[in-house]
């Protein structure tokens, strides 16, 4: 229960309705799409406008309360977990596209907007909005730029830190200030605000309005599906193309586990395959004919040993359903799973994935495997069973040995999830004492009491304990089971 | 239960689907959190008493259930969580009056359609019914539509393509006898012999929704024995009975009679379905252009999975140009209790829904259920717009008629 | 004035440490960026020269700052790839500069500036810790993003030693159009039409008639709209004559010409000739305020109408135009007090990443 000052002044700018206080009001705040962890926050408070934003924040500041902004909640590393006994601000009503400017393809936006939305909106100008996290029809803007959120097209345009043009921000010690415009050279002059911005989940403070902009859409796609009976070959593919100079808006790979999961799920007529490598053009009509033609070889070079072409917008869309619904589509394969999310320079795929097999044997633990394989960016999910003691720890064990695994080739932590809640202790694998020194002295540069969304980021610090899901108290009881 | 709970990964993706989470912007009440709310109830984190105003704020639309990628059954957990909860329910004597009289008179047709016309019943009905039958009880007419008797056996005109045995219903039959009459009709113009059981009636759906298991039960199985073996299907024309008899596994779990209620299941379907996978003889079309928008029934939509069928169905009628709507997965609010228990919502959904519509000038709009057509029928009258709103089988039957 | 040119990251960090106030430069190609630093030692950094490592199956490239742009450049090309953000002086200006100063060319229009293409970084702040920002990657999220905040930062937060890059694989053939229009409205309108077309061009720029010397001689008053479309061999030709056809789609009357595809012809510096040269970022819909205000000066609009290059004799008059207009203005060349003119930025955010990097006030 939060303190009764506290309330008191947040009664001050929210009326009853937008002030959630009782337990049957906070308990669906307390995880994102990481369920791994759970923390219920003292409030929830539902903000229309950003004034009252500012004015939360500021109140924030004033009592050194902790508070975390939270759009749709489908953080993937627990980016937006309550800090326990904090305020949780939900953005998701501050959903207005305040400008389509098809002329100069720009959007104005507030953070609460859903990414799809932008796209939807832009449509009919021939403009789409092009970071395509799989949560696209879903996940808000102002997450994507908490966390800087990709997707399976950033190979060739980049993730949401390249397609934001200016913001308007309230730091998390009340200042507002505003950064770029609607040149398509954003900041252009002077430090790049935005690219500070943008991917510090959270920890800065809150984004009021953002500017983002719009692509022509491509006039054409060529998406092709192949498969491999073996997933090493299907790695290879991909370096073949990376080789041959193409640059293809989308390369992804999904193996056994993924397809099967997918196809349970959307049925998407995958075919069976140890692996499945989906690459996709898009352009200029005559310019991907072209393109297509080279790709079509370089597959037939691949060993694949089936390879389908999407006809229409609608068998591409299937192909693609598959794809983005894939990692929740897991949750059909096991009671529980943890997604990983690490990046290897593109040509050590094949050592990675080696490497993945070694240690799930070791630790006797499934993963399916779907990444982004142009940017060399995994997505291990590994699947394990919370009822079996000790099975979450191996499972954690097992992402933490992924995760050092992806350093060790000289890659990332974190591609495009970030590090959240669930990263905070690889943080130190990556970045030297010193550099996270500089990295946290900044953070108190913008928030001395450390209020914006604690807890995450950095190692150590308070943090809610990890759920156990173990047995469910009815199945203990004897009242159910599961299959 | 705990299996659809602990299948949820809390991934968000239903949010995007929920008309109420769209519309009130609160984790509360979409399915994700409506989810986590009954986890917390059955794990006694939370009372059955305050998750209760979250869970009936749902309209069982169905709207997650495909939008889901881990595949959780929130039909089926929701009609679990209702009934246990009904259980333990006490209700006001006033209530639990006006749900034995719902129990007793909506699944036949004769007794409601004599209640109806004594016009006192209804009020004392809808305090009792959260589900779609209340709204349209509420707008009951001031006087009934003639009752429009269909003959047992219709024969096939011209050479015979199918067989079909026509579910009857019950409240539909009562309140727009039309539209099984224009569905017989026109099943029949098209080379379909109609068999029309008189013993045939209610599927148990309305008293499912209300929690009454048992009840529901036992009118499903007055129709397992009625239908003829032979029929290629039993077709029902409003979306909630075909989606409430493929409930029927779940409903006859380990009872009596399970095998036929799953092999009678098997046999229903909708009249859409049917008619599209047969294809129109040769319809003659309109004279002059009409622009429809077909509004898309949740049972139907997300239930039975029917995008497709009935637009290619309206697709074949020359002259006919149809429109496609902003957010037409969207539920139009019709669901229910909401005209009664949540009026605010149902309204803005209705709204919503109307506005979309509008916003494509339709000359008539064309649903495949009669709690839709009740709904968008009353925004019309709100904003004293005469546009017709037509069951999908009225619409076909004029397009065919010589 | 005292020039110092170090060797290593290590003889950086003592100069650092052991001097007041710093002032860092590469090769010198932008003068008007190193004017007041009065007093400031003058570090020189083109001493820390070389590709440290190229990766061509990764896309990735990772240079000393001090390396001049045409010794990445040339090397990428023998492999088939480039920088697609287009170093605005690939002869003169360091590969730190060019990040420092975030100059971008006309190929910017393409794929983007150099924020959208650089990867991580090695730095000595001014507190004389040499450290790394982002990673070696193309896509990594890991920790707060301090090597995009470099690109424009002009030294004054951190030393950049070292950078890695995102590269792409180029194209082999090119082609530039030139489209003539009586007034600036029209050139406009036809950009707005490309912006929501799926014509993908290599560069699109403006040039005001009279100003430059493809204008020049040509008929009076024409504003040229330059467009590059770059492909195979194969396809390219079709794609040409599909653009043109659509670009003419409405008066048959547009002149439009084929030019002679050159480097010079996509410097879009090139005979803007003029005691200051400055860089305007421009919301294209400003262009006609702002073109009326110095229609006089040589100039010309780059990246789609995004960006702005103008030379003055008078940085007086462009700094009120500027300020009139709500914009900012970075001068390149001529004696200023200042670099930045016209409106000045928010720093709000940037005075605390310089509390942290450099307490002292030592980078300037």
């Amino acid at each position: 229960m939060m303190n009764r000052g506290i309330l008191q002044a947040l009664q001050k700018i929210y009326p009853a309705d937008r002030l959630l206080t009782r337990d049957v009001e906070l308990l669906p705040y307390e995880s994102d799409a990481l369920t791994a962890f759970n923390a219920k926050p003292g409030a929830v408070v539902l903000p229309v406008n950003e004034e009252e934003i500012i004015d939360t924040v500021r109140l924030c500041h004033q009592l050194a309360l902790p508070f975390v902004a939270r759009g749709s909640g489908t953080s993937l590393s627990g980016g937006s977990l309550p800090i326990p006994e904090g305020l949780t601000i939900g953005l998701n009503r501050l959903n207005r596209i305040k400008k389509i400017d098809p002329l100069q393809r720009i959007a104005v936006v507030e953070p609460g907007v859903i990414n799809l939305h932008i796209t939807e909106a832009a449509q009919p100008y021939g403009l789409y909005y092009a970071p395509d996290p799989s949560s696209q029809s879903i996940c808000t803007i102002g997450g994507n730029i908490a966390f800087n959120s990709g997707g399976a097209h950033c190979l060739k345009y980049g993730m949401t830190s390249n397609h934001v043009l200016a913001m308007k921000v309230v730091l998390a010690d009340g200042t507002v200030t505003r950064f770029g415009g609607e040149s398509v050279d954003g900041v252009g002059i002077g430090p790049d605000l935005v690219g500070l911005f943008v991917g510090s989940e959270g920890l800065f403070g809150i984004a009021l309005e953002i500017t983002v902009r719009l692509m022509p859409q491509p006039e054409l796609y060529q998406t092709v599906l192949a498969a491999y009976d073996d997933l090493g070959r299907a790695g290879d593919a991909v370096s073949m193309v990376v080789a041959s100079g193409l640059l293809p808006g989308a390369m992804e790979i999904m193996d056994r586990l993924a397809i099967k999961a997918a196809e349970a799920s959307v049925s998407a007529g995958y075919p069976d395959a140890e692996a499945l490598l989906i690459v996709e053009l898009e352009g200029e009509a005559l310019q991907v004919e072209a393109e297509f033609e080279q790709l079509l070889g370089i597959i037939e070079k691949s060993s694949a040993i089936e390879v389908r072409v999407a006809q229409n917008e609608e068998e591409r869309t299937r192909i693609w359903k598959g794809r983005k619904g894939a990692f929740s589509a897991v949750g059909r394969l096991s009671p529980d799973y943890i997604v990983q999310d690490g990046v290897v320079p593109r040509s050590r795929l094949g050592e990675a994935l080696v490497e993945i097999g070694a240690l799930k044997d070791k630790y006797q633990l499934d993963v399916a495997n779907v990444f982004h394989a142009g940017d060399g960016n995994l997505h291990p999910l590994i699947l394990y069973d919370g009822r079996e003691a000790g099975a979450l720890e191996r499972a954690e064990a097992l992402a933490g040995e992924i995760l050092a695994l992806c350093i060790s080739l000289g890659g990332s932590i974190t591609g495009e999830h970030g590090i959240g809640m669930e990263k905070r202790d690889y943080l130190p694998a990556m970045f030297s004492e010193e550099e996270i020194d500089i990295m946290e002295g900044l953070r108190r540069a913008i928030d001395p009491n450390e209020i914006a969304n604690r807890g995450k980021m950095f190692p150590g610090g308070e943090a809610p304990a990890l759920s156990q899901h173990g047995v469910h108290p009815l199945e203990r009881a004897g009242l159910i089971s599961r299959e | 239960m705990a299996t659809a709970i602990e299948k949820c990964v809390h991934c968000g993706f239903c949010l995007a689907a929920c008309p109420t989470y769209n519309l009130l912007g609160e984790e509360m009440d979409s399915p994700r959190g409506r989810i986590y709310l009954m986890k917390n109830v059955l794990e006694e984190r939370l009372s059955a008493d305050d998750a209760q105003p979250y869970i009936d704020r749902c309209l069982g639309c169905m709207a997650c259930v495909p939008a889901c990628p881990s595949g959780v059954e929130y039909g089926d957990l929701l009609v679990s969580y209702r009934a246990l909860q009904e259980d333990q329910r006490r209700r006001p004597p006033l209530d639990a009056l006006a749900r034995k009289l719902v129990i007793e008179t909506l699944p036949y047709p004769r007794r409601f359609r004599l209640a109806a016309q004594t016009g006192k019943l209804s009020k004392a009905l809808t305090a009792a019914l959260p589900d779609a039958f209340a709204a349209m009880l509420n707008l009951l007419p001031a006087k009934l539509p003639p009752a429009l008797p269909i003959p047992p056996v219709m024969p096939a005109k011209g050479a015979r393509r199918g067989k079909v045995a026509l579910l009857p219903g019950c409240v539909q039959q009562v309140l727009a006898p039309e539209i099984n009459y224009a569905a017989a009709q026109l099943l029949a113009a098209n080379g379909v012999e109609v068999h029309n059981p008189p013993g045939a009636g209610c599927c148990g759906s309305i008293l499912l929704h209300i929690g009454a298991e048992r009840q529901a039960r036992d009118i499903a199985r007055r129709n397992f024995t009625q239908f003829p073996a032979d029929v290629d299907a039993i077709i029902t024309t409003a979306a909630g009975c075909g989606s409430g008899i493929n409930d029927y596994e779940l409903l006859f779990k380990s009872q009596p009679d399970a095998e036929r209620a799953t092999e009678f299941s098997q046999k229903v379907m909708d009249f859409s379905a049917y008619l599209a996978e047969l294809g129109l003889r040769q319809p003659a079309g309109f004279e002059e252009e009409r622009r429809v928008v077909y509004q898309d029934a949740c049972h139907l939509l997300h239930a039975q999975s029917q995008h497709a069928e009935p637009r290619a169905l309206l697709n074949q009628i020359p002259n006919l140009r149809l429109l496609e709507i902003a957010d037409a997965g969207m539920c139009c609010g019709s669901a229910g209790a909401y005209n009664i228990d949540q009026p605010a919502i149902a309204a803005q959904l209705g709204q919503r829904k109307i506005e979309s519509i509008l916003a494509v000038q339709p000359d008539v709009i064309v649903s495949a259920n009669i709690g839709c057509i009740t709904q968008l029928r009353q925004q019309l009258d709100r904003l004293g717009n005469p546009l017709p709103v037509l069951h999908i089988a009225e619409i076909l039957h004029q397009a065919c008629a010589d | 004035m005292t020039m110092y040119a170090p060797r290593s990251v290590t003889e950086l960090q003592a100069l650092v440490l052991d001097s007041e106030r710093i002032h860092v430069i590469g090769n010198g190609s932008k003068p008007a960026l190193h004017c007041a630093v009065n007093g400031a030692a003058i570090v020189d950094l083109s001493g820390m020269s070389g590709i440290i490592e190229y990766q061509p199956a990764e896309y990735t490239a990772t240079v000393r700052a001090g390396a001049p742009v045409r010794e990445l450049s040339a090397a990428l090309r023998e492999k088939g790839q480039y920088l697609p953000f287009d170093p605005l002086l690939p002869e003169a200006a360091t590969i730190g500069g060019t990040v420092a100063s975030n100059l971008s060319g006309s190929r910017r229009f393409r794929y983007g500036g150099v924020r959208d293409f650089i990867l991580g970084a090695q730095v000595v702040d001014g507190e004389g810790r040499a450290f790394g920002v982002g990673g070696k990657v193309v896509k990594n999220s890991a920790g707060f993003d301090l090597s995009k905040f470099l690109v424009g930062s002009m030294g004054k937060y951190a030393i950049m030693t070292e950078l890695t890059f995102k590269v792409f694989p180029d194209v082999p053939r090119f082609r530039s159009l030139g489209f003539h229009y009586e007034e600036l409205e029209e050139a406009l309108s036809a950009i707005y039409f490309i912006n929501q077309s799926a014509y993908e061009l290599d560069a699109l720029d403006l040039a005001p008639p009279s100003v430059h010397p493809i204008n020049r001689g040509k008929k009076n008053g024409n504003w040229m709209l330059l467009a590059r479309l770059a492909g195979f061999d194969d396809t390219l030709p079709r794609r040409v004559e599909r653009f043109t056809a659509a670009m003419t789609r409405d008066t048959a009357t547009i002149r439009v010409e084929e030019l002679h595809d050159s480097a010079a012809l996509w410097n879009p510096l090139a005979d803007l000739t003029g005691e200051f040269l400055v860089k305007v970022v421009i919301p294209p819909k400003q262009l006609p305020a702002f073109d009326a205000l110095i229609a006089h000066n040589r100039r010309r609009y780059s990246v789609g109408g995004n960006i702005a290059w103008a030379a003055t004799d008078d940085i007086a008059q462009l700094d009120t135009a500027l300020t009139s207009c709500g914009l900012t203005g970075l001068c390149l060349s001529g004696a200023v007090d200042s670099a930045l003119i016209g409106v000045p930025i928010d720093n709000a955010l940037a005075e605390r990443v310089k509390q942290v990097l450099d307490p002292l006030g030592k980078l300037v």
